[in-house]
């Protein structure tokens, strides 16, 4: 990879989060929320189907920005919003824009973005290159 | 007093009472699974290898971010209705309310490492009323800090969360 300058886009990456990964994210992180792993419940809550965790939208903000930028670097901060719930099955896209490049640390804007492009989550990350 | 208002009058009693939870002792079968509920099967080959060879284990980066709790418990019993222990519920013990999380600012200070000692320190920060597009709500601050036995700092969270009415409660919109 060439040295990040601000303004570089990301390659955006296409995933899914299935129910079993959102049960077993939710039993791993003792969450029991019920909205994650209980569609009648979340229907009941107005949800389409069960919610995928913010903690586990914030665990992928992260991992892809540390896939592209590599072995060497390290996660320093994630900070993220909520802006809608995207739920199992939903295809979703993680995007992320080099904002800020200062020596060896790269800040990131990162969002999941629904099909339709709507924002489920928008933030920054901020790596250390090693 | 409608069920925000006694939301915000418990959360505002607790502001700035920092409470100790004790995480216990992290292991590197607990960052294994952890990694598996990714799909992350190349950290847990890494960590079982270095584990194989007497090297520290780190934990995956959001591991002590993400766990929602570490309590024993409870048992369902003592569950909310929706599922949520009052330790991950703060403030909202027998009111008909539903939350989300608002979002979260994770600071990675050094990474835990299999066999330490953990303890969480979390308070509440803040306790905001506000208009949504869907309706009233309370916005929640919490503060966690996550420090090994000797007093070195690990991770600190930064979180909010939302606090609605019940869909079914009549207060709702």
């Amino acid at each position: 990879m060439n040295p990040p300058v601000a303004g570089d886009l990301c390659p955006p990456q296409r995933y899914t989060h299935s129910t079993v990964q959102l049960f077993r994210f939710s039993a791993v992180s003792w969450n029991s929320h019920r909205i994650h792993y209980d569609a009648e419940f979340a229907a009941s809550e107005g949800f389409p189907d069960v919610v995928v965790q913010s903690t586990l939208h914030g665990e992928t903000l992260t991992r892809y920005a540390l896939a592209w930028a590599g072995p060497n670097s390290l996660l320093e901060t994630v900070s993220w919003r909520n802006r809608t719930t995207a739920v199992a099955g939903e295809p979703l896209t993680w995007t992320g824009t080099v904002r800020t490049v200062e020596g060896a640390r790269v800040s990131l804007e990162v969002a999941v973005l629904k099909a339709d492009g709507t924002p489920c989550v928008t933030g920054t990350v901020q790596l250390a290159l090693v | 007093m409608s069920t925000l208002d006694e939301v915000l009058t418990r959360a505002r009693s607790l502001v700035g009472r920092w409470e100790d939870e004790d995480c216990g002792t992290v292991t590197v079968k607990d960052f294994c699974r952890y990694a598996a509920a990714l799909n992350d099967a190349d950290y847990i080959d890494r960590a079982r290898e270095r584990e194989a060879t007497g090297a520290p284990v780190e934990a995956p980066a959001l591991f002590l971010a993400a766990t929602m709790s570490w309590e024993d418990g409870p048992p369902e019993r003592e569950l909310r209705p929706d599922g949520l222990a009052a330790r991950e519920s703060p403030c909202t013990e027998g009111l008909p309310v539903r939350q989300v999380h608002g979002g979260q600012t994770v600071r990675l200070l050094r990474a835990p490492v299999a066999g330490s000692r953990v303890t969480a320190s979390r308070a509440v920060t803040s306790a905001e009323r506000k208009q949504g597009r869907s309706g009233p709500f309370v916005l929640l601050g919490l503060t966690t800090r996550f420090t090994t036995a000797d007093g070195t700092e690990l991770t600190a969270v930064d979180e909010t969360i939302v606090v609605m009415e019940a869909i079914d409660s009549p207060g709702t919109p």
